[in-house]
C-alpha cells in the first residue's frame, strides 16, 4: 500500500512543482515603462459591505473622471487598481501586498474596514508606501507613528465628540443606556460617551453589545425599555441599525437613538421608511441642506455622472481621498525616478496638502490625521410626505433645522 | 536505475525545483500566494488526517488554526519568547484543545459532531471578539513579531520577505507530511484505518477506538495550531476572523477536491485551489463579477458527486491508462 | 414574576416559532433520509427574495399572502431539484461525510448565486399590519409578531395534518421508521425522497418569508438560521419533529433569557453551549430516539 502512495506523492509532487514553476514564470513578466499613473485602492468591494464600498467607489471614478477628462497627469492617464479586502484581515494584507509590489501603484487609497486597515497600514509603513486611508476609523491607524499613512476623514473620537457638546448644551440627558456592536468602534465609543455622560451628570443604566451579523434585537430592546433611558447609545451598521428601529418600533420603545453618521445611507433609508424618524448622529454626509458651493459642486458632479442617485458620506469620502492622492501626485512632479523615490515625494507632497473638497478642508497633523474635517451633528427628519432624510442640526451655524424631540410611536403620523 | 534510486532522484529534483523556485520568480505577490498555500497545505493535511483517516468530520477546525495564532503572537508579544518556539507552543496550546474537543467527540458522528465542531469554533470566535484585553477585539492583534533571525557562524539569515518565509513554510510542509506519513505508515495508521472502515471488527480484535481517535484529534489540532502559528509571524497579524466557518469550508474543499484519506491529496487540493482561486480573482477583475466562491461551490459538489476520489483518483487513472496503452 | 422576564419569554417564543418551522424541514429531511443539509437557510433565503419579488409587485396583505404561496412553490421546486440532482446519487453511498460535504457545497453555491443576482445591499419587506402595536397587559408586541407566531402555528399543524392523514404523509412517516420495511410494503421510496426534500424545503421556505418579514433580507441571510436550525435539531432529537417544534421554542426563549439575565455577548453562542451540554449528557438530543446518534 505504501508503494503505491508513494508513486501518487511522485507524480503529484512534480506535477505540482512544474504547475509552480509555470505560474512562477508566467506572473514575473517585467513592467513597461509607459504604464499609466497607478493609484491602488482597497476596499471591501464583495462581501456584505460591498454596497457600501460600491459607494467609496463611484465617488472616486467621479474623481478619476475629473482628472482624465483633463488629460490625466502629466500627459499620462491616470489609472485606479482596486483591491478586494472582503473586511478580513488576511485577504486585505494579501490585496495590499498585490497593490504594492506587484501592481506597483504611487499610492494606496481607499480603506474601509478598521481591522483590515491596521495592517495595511503597517504593511505600506514597512514597503516605504504612501497610503491614505479613506473611511477605516480605529485611531490605531494613525496614532502609531507611521510616517507613510494618511487617513483623509475623522477618525472615530472625531466622530463621536462631534455630538458631546450638543448633549452637554441642548439634549442634557439624566439617564443613558449603550447598546453596541461588538467591535472596536463600539467599544471605543462606550469609553469615549460614558466619559461624556459623567461630565454631564448622566447616569448609565445599561452597556449592552450584540454580534455584527446579528438579527434579532428583541432580547435588548425589551430590557431597554425596562430602563428607560433618555438616550441609548447605539453604534451600529447599516442593517443592525435598520434592525434596531423596525424592532424598537415593534415593542413600541421610544428613546433619542444616538448613532453614527455611516448608518445613514440611502440603503438604510430604504429598509426604514419614516420609522428612522428623529435618529441622530454625526455626519458627513453631503445633504442638500449643505451650504458650501464645494460641497453643492460635489453633489452635482456626482448626480450628473449617476443620474437620480444622491451621494451618501461613503462616495463623498472615497471622493475626497483620490482627489487628495491625486493632488500630492501633481505636486510630487512628474514620475520617472525609481518606484521608492516617487513614492517618498509623494508622502512629502501629502505632508503639505490643504484642499478645500466636499468634506471640508483637510491638511493633515503631524501623525497624518485629518484634524480639520469635522463632522455635525445631523437627525433624521421626515418631509412632508414622510420621506426620512438627514438634517444638520448642530453646530448652530450650519445647522438647517431645528432638532426635534422623539414623539411616542402612537402620536407619529407616518407609518 | 532501481526504483528506489529512481525515487529518491525525483524527491531531489522536485525539492530542488522547490528550493530554486523562488530565485527565478522575483514577485513578491506571488510569494506570499506560495506561503500561503503552504500554510493551507498544513491545515488541509492535518484536516484530512482526522476526516480521512478516522472518518470523523471536525467543522471546528478553523478554531485550532486561531489558537494557535493567538497563542503564539501573544505569548511572542507579552513575554518576549522567541516565535520559532512560539510556533510549536501555539501548536501544543492548539493540541490540548485538541484534547478537550476529542473526549466529547469520542460519542459523536456525523451531523452531531459537525455542529459540535461548529459550536465549539464560534464559541471560541466569541472569545476572541470579547477577551478585549488579550485579543484587542475584532480588531485582533497587529505587529505581531517577525521570527528572529538565525545566524549560524557568518551566514545570517533574516525574515522579513516573503521569500524568506516561503523557506520557513516550505520546511514546515515537509515536516508535516514527513510525522503525517510516518503515523499513517506506522502499525497506528494501519489500525487507524482498519477502524475507519470498520469499527466492531476493530474493536472485537482488541482495539480500543476511543484512545486512537482522541490521538489523532489531538495530532491534527496540533499541526493546525503550528499552521496558525506560521501565519501569524508571516502575516504579522491574528484576529478573530481567524477562527470564522469560512476557513474551515476552504480547507475541507481543499481536501476534497484534492483526494480524502490520502496523503498526496490535501497537497494537491491546497495549491491548486490556492491557484485556481488567484485565477479566478483575475478574472473577476475582467469580468466585474465575484464567481471565485460560486466555483468553490460548484467544484465541490462535482467533485463529491462525480469525482470521490478528487485529483489523486483523477491522476491515478490516467497513469493507469497511459500505462495501459505503451 | 417580573413584567421584563414574561417580556423575554415573549419574545423568545415568537423567534423561537420560526427556528421551529425552519428546523422541522431539516428534521424531516434528516429522518426519513439521512441527510444533514448544512444548505436549509439558504432555503429560506430564497424564500425571503421569493417575497421581495412578490411584495414589490404587489404591496399589502394580498402581496404577503401572496409571498407565502409563491415562496412554498418555488422552493419546494427547488428542493425537489437539488434532492434529485445532487442529493439522491449519494443515497447509495451511505457516507455522513459525503452528504454533510455536498451539502456544505450546495450552501455555498446559493449564498454566492444569490450575492451575484440580487447584491449585497440588504432589504426589508413591508409589515402588512402598518406596524400596529399590542399591548398584552404584562408584555407588548407588535401584531406583525404575534401573527408570525401563529403563522408558524398554523403551518405545523398543516403538516402535522398531512403526515398523519395524507397517504403520502403516512408513507413517509412509514420510511422514516423503517426505510426496508416500508419498500418492502411497497411503498415507492424514490418518491417519498422527492415529497419529503420538497416538503422540508418548503417548509424552510415559508419560514423565511417568516423570518424576511421579522428580520432583514440579504444574500448571507442563511446562515444563520442554519446553525439555528442544526441546534433545535440536536435539541430536539434529529428527525424528531415535536423535539424540533419544542427544541425551536425552547432555543428562542434561552436565547433571550440567557441574553438578558447572564450575557448578551454571547447570546449567538448559547444555543451551542446548550447543544454541547446536551450532547455531553445524552448524545441523542433531549427528545431523541435512542439510535439517534
Amino acid at each position: 500500500m505504501p508503494s503505491k502512495e508513494e508513486k501518487f506523492m511522485k507524480k503529484s509532487v512534480v506535477l505540482l512543482t512544474a504547475l509552480f514553476l509555470l505560474v512562477g514564470l508566467a506572473v514575473a513578466g517585467p513592467a513597461s515603462a509607459a504604464d499609466p499613473i497607478k493609484i491602488g485602492i482597497l476596499g471591501p468591494f464583495t462581501g456584505s459591505l460591498a454596497f457600501n464600498a460600491g459607494e467609496m467607489k463611484k465617488g472616486m471614478e467621479l474623481a478619476l473622471d475629473e482628472v482624465n477628462a483633463k488629460g490625466g497627469l502629466f500627459g499620462q492617464k491616470v489609472e485606479i487598481v482596486y483591491g478586494d479586502s472582503e473586511c478580513k484581515p488576511d485577504k486585505g494584507l494579501a490585496a495590499v501586498k498585490k497593490l504594492v509590489t506587484r501592481d506597483k501603484v504611487l499610492v494606496v487609497g481607499g480603506g474601509y474596514c478598521s481591522s483590515v486597515n491596521i495592517a495595511a497600514s503597517e504593511f505600506c509603513h514597512y514597503e516605504q508606501t504612501p497610503d491614505v486611508v479613506a473611511i477605516a476609523i480605529s485611531p490605531t491607524i494613525t496614532n502609531r507613528g507611521y510616517d507613510y499613512v494618511f487617513r483623509t476623514s475623522p477618525n472615530s473620537p472625531m466622530f463621536l465628540m462631534g455630538i458631546n457638546k450638543w448633549l452637554a448644551d441642548v439634549k442634557k440627558p439624566k439617564v443613558v443606556a449603550f447598546f453596541m456592536e461588538n467591535s472596536d468602534y463600539g467599544r471605543d465609543g462606550q469609553k469615549i460617551w460614558e466619559e461624556a455622560s459623567k461630565k454631564i451628570g448622566a447616569k448609565v443604566v445599561a452597556n449592552l453589545y450584540f454580534e455584527i451579523g446579528d438579527t434579532d434585537f428583541t432580547t435588548q430592546i425589551s430590557k431597554l425599555k425596562e430602563l428607560k433611558p433618555d438616550v441609548v447609545f447605539n453604534i451600529a451598521s447599516t442593517t443592525e441599525a435598520a434592525l434596531i428601529q423596525k424592532q424598537a418600533k415593534e415593542l413600541d420603545f421610544v428613546t433619542q437613538w444616538i448613532g453614527v453618521g455611516g448608518q445613514f445611507t440611502q440603503a438604510y433609508f430604504k429598509m426604514t421608511g419614516p420609522i428612522s424618524q428623529y435618529a441622530m448622529g454625526s455626519s458627513l454626509e453631503p445633504t442638500k441642506a449643505m451650504k458650501d458651493p464645494v460641497t453643492a459642486a460635489f453633489v452635482n458632479a456626482y448626480q450628473a455622472k449617476y443620474p437620480g442617485s444622491r451621494p451618501g458620506i461613503f462616495s463623498s469620502q472615497g471622493y475626497d481621498n483620490l482627489k487628495v492622492i491625486l493632488n500630492a501626485v501633481e505636486r510630487a512632479g512628474k514620475p520617472g525616478g525609481s518606484l521608492a523615490k516617487d513614492r517618498a515625494k509623494i508622502k512629502d507632497a501629502l505632508k503639505s496638502t490643504d484642499m478645500k473638497l466636499s468634506q471640508g478642508t483637510i491638511k493633515f497633523g503631524k501623525d497624518g490625521q485629518v484634524y480639520t474635517v469635522l463632522p455635525s451633528v445631523v437627525q433624521v427628519q421626515l418631509d412632508k410626505d414622510c420621506k426620512p432624510d438627514t438634517q444638520i442640526i448642530y453646530p448652530v451655524e450650519r445647522a438647517a433645522a431645528k432638532y426635534e424631540n422623539p414623539t411616542p410611536w402612537s402620536e407619529r403620523k407616518c407609518k | 536505475m532501481s526504483a528506489r534510486l529512481r525515487n529518491i532522484l525525483l524527491w531531489v529534483v522536485a525539492l530542488a525545483a522547490l528550493i530554486l523556485l523562488p530565485q527565478v520568480v522575483e514577485d513578491r505577490y506571488f510569494m506570499h500566494i506560495a506561503v500561503m498555500a503552504g500554510i493551507f497545505t498544513i491545515l488541509t493535511l492535518s484536516w484530512n488526517l482526522l476526516a480521512g483517516y478516522t472518518g470523523q468530520l471536525n467543522l471546528g477546525h478553523a478554531a485550532f488554526y486561531g489558537i494557535g495564532a493567538y497563542t503564539s503572537a501573544i505569548l511572542a508579544m507579552q513575554t518576549g519568547l522567541s516565535p520559532w518556539l512560539g510556533l510549536f507552543a501555539g501548536g501544543l496550546v492548539a493540541a490540548l484543545f485538541g484534547l478537550m474537543l476529542g473526549f466529547p467527540a469520542l460519542r459523536l458522528s456525523g451531523p452531531y459532531l459537525a455542529i459540535t465542531t461548529i459550536g465549539f469554533a464560534e464559541i471560541l470566535r466569541l472569545v476572541a471578539m470579547n477577551w478585549v484585553d488579550l485579543t484587542r477585539g475584532s480588531l485582533g492583534l497587529s505587529g505581531v513579531p517577525l521570527l528572529t533571525p538565525i545566524q549560524i557562524g557568518d551566514f545570517r539569515m533574516q525574515f522579513y520577505f516573503e521569500r524568506d518565509y516561503y523557506y520557513v513554510v516550505l520546511a514546515a510542509v515537509l515536516f508535516t507530511l514527513f510525522c503525517i506519513r510516518r503515523l499513517i505508515g506506522s502499525e497506528f495508521g494501519v489500525t487507524l484505518q482498519a477502524m475507519r472502515d470498520d469499527e466492531a471488527g476493530a474493536q472485537s480484535i482488541g482495539i480500543n477506538p476511543s484512545s486512537y481517535k482522541l490521538a489523532v484529534f489531538t495530532i491534527s489540532a496540533f499541526f493546525a495550531g503550528f499552521a496558525g502559528g506560521l501565519f501569524a509571524h508571516f502575516a504579522r497579524l491574528v484576529s478573530p476572523e481567524l477562527l470564522a466557518l469560512h476557513n474551515t469550508f476552504d480547507v475541507l474543499t481543499m481536501a476534497m477536491i484534492g483526494g480524502l484519506g490520502t496523503i498526496a491529496g490535501p497537497i494537491l487540493g491546497a495549491v491548486s485551489l490556492t491557484i485556481l482561486s488567484e485565477a479566478l480573482r483575475s478574472m473577476e477583475e475582467v469580468l466585474k463579477i465575484d464567481i471565485r466562491l460560486i466555483v468553490y461551490g460548484l467544484l465541490l459538489i462535482l467533485t463529491i458527486l462525480f469525482m470521490r476520489e478528487g485529483l489523486v483518483g483523477v491522476i491515478k487513472n490516467v497513469w493507469a491508462r497511459v500505462k495501459g496503452d505503451s | 414574576m417580573d413584567s421584563l422576564f414574561l417580556q423575554q419569554v415573549l419574545n423568545g417564543l415568537i423567534t423561537g416559532s420560526v427556528y421551529s418551522l425552519i428546523a422541522i424541514g431539516l428534521t424531516m429531511i434528516f429522518g426519513v433520509m439521512k441527510i444533514s443539509n448544512f444548505a436549509q437557510g439558504d432555503y429560506s433565503m430564497v424564500g425571503a427574495y421569493t417575497a421581495v419579488f412578490v411584495m414589490a409587485w404587489v404591496g399589502g396583505w394580498l402581496g404577503w399572502i401572496g409571498s407565502v404561496v409563491a415562496a412554498a412553490a418555488v422552493v419546494g421546486l427547488l428542493g425537489v431539484v437539488t434532492e434529485r440532482l445532487v442529493f439522491r446519487p449519494l443515497m447509495t453511498r451511505w457516507t455522513d461525510i459525503d452528504m454533510i460535504m455536498v451539502s456544505i457545497g450546495l450552501f455555498i453555491l446559493l449564498d454566492n448565486l444569490a450575492q451575484l443576482f440580487f447584491g449585497a445591499t440588504p432589504r426589508m419587506i413591508g409589515d402588512p399590519f402598518g406596524g400596529t402595536t399590542v399591548d398584552l397587559g404584562v408584555a407588548s408586541t407588535s401584531l406583525l409578531r404575534l401573527f408570525c407566531f401563529f403563522f408558524a402555528g398554523i403551518t405545523i399543524f398543516c403538516l402535522e395534518l398531512f403526515l398523519n392523514r395524507s397517504r403520502m404523509g403516512v408513507a413517509i412517516r412509514a420510511t422514516s421508521q423503517n426505510r426496508f420495511a416500508a419498500q418492502l410494503m411497497g411503498i415507492d421510496i424514490n418518491q417519498v425522497y422527492r415529497i419529503t426534500f420538497g416538503v422540508g424545503a418548503l417548509l424552510a421556505g415559508v419560514g423565511g418569508v417568516l423570518y424576511g418579514t421579522l428580520f432583514a433580507i440579504y444574500p448571507t441571510m442563511g446562515a444563520l438560521p442554519t446553525l439555528k436550525a442544526f441546534a433545535v435539531t440536536i435539541l430536539g432529537g434529529m428527525g424528531n419533529i415535536r423535539g424540533a417544534i419544542w427544541g425551536g421554542l425552547i432555543l428562542g426563549v434561552a436565547e433571550a433569557l440567557g441574553g438578558n439575565y447572564i450575557a448578551m455577548e454571547y447570546k449567538q453562542a448559547i444555543g451551542f453551549f446548550i447543544i454541547i451540554l446536551v450532547l455531553l449528557v445524552k448524545p441523542s438530543g433531549l427528545f431523541g430516539r435512542k439510535e439517534g446518534a
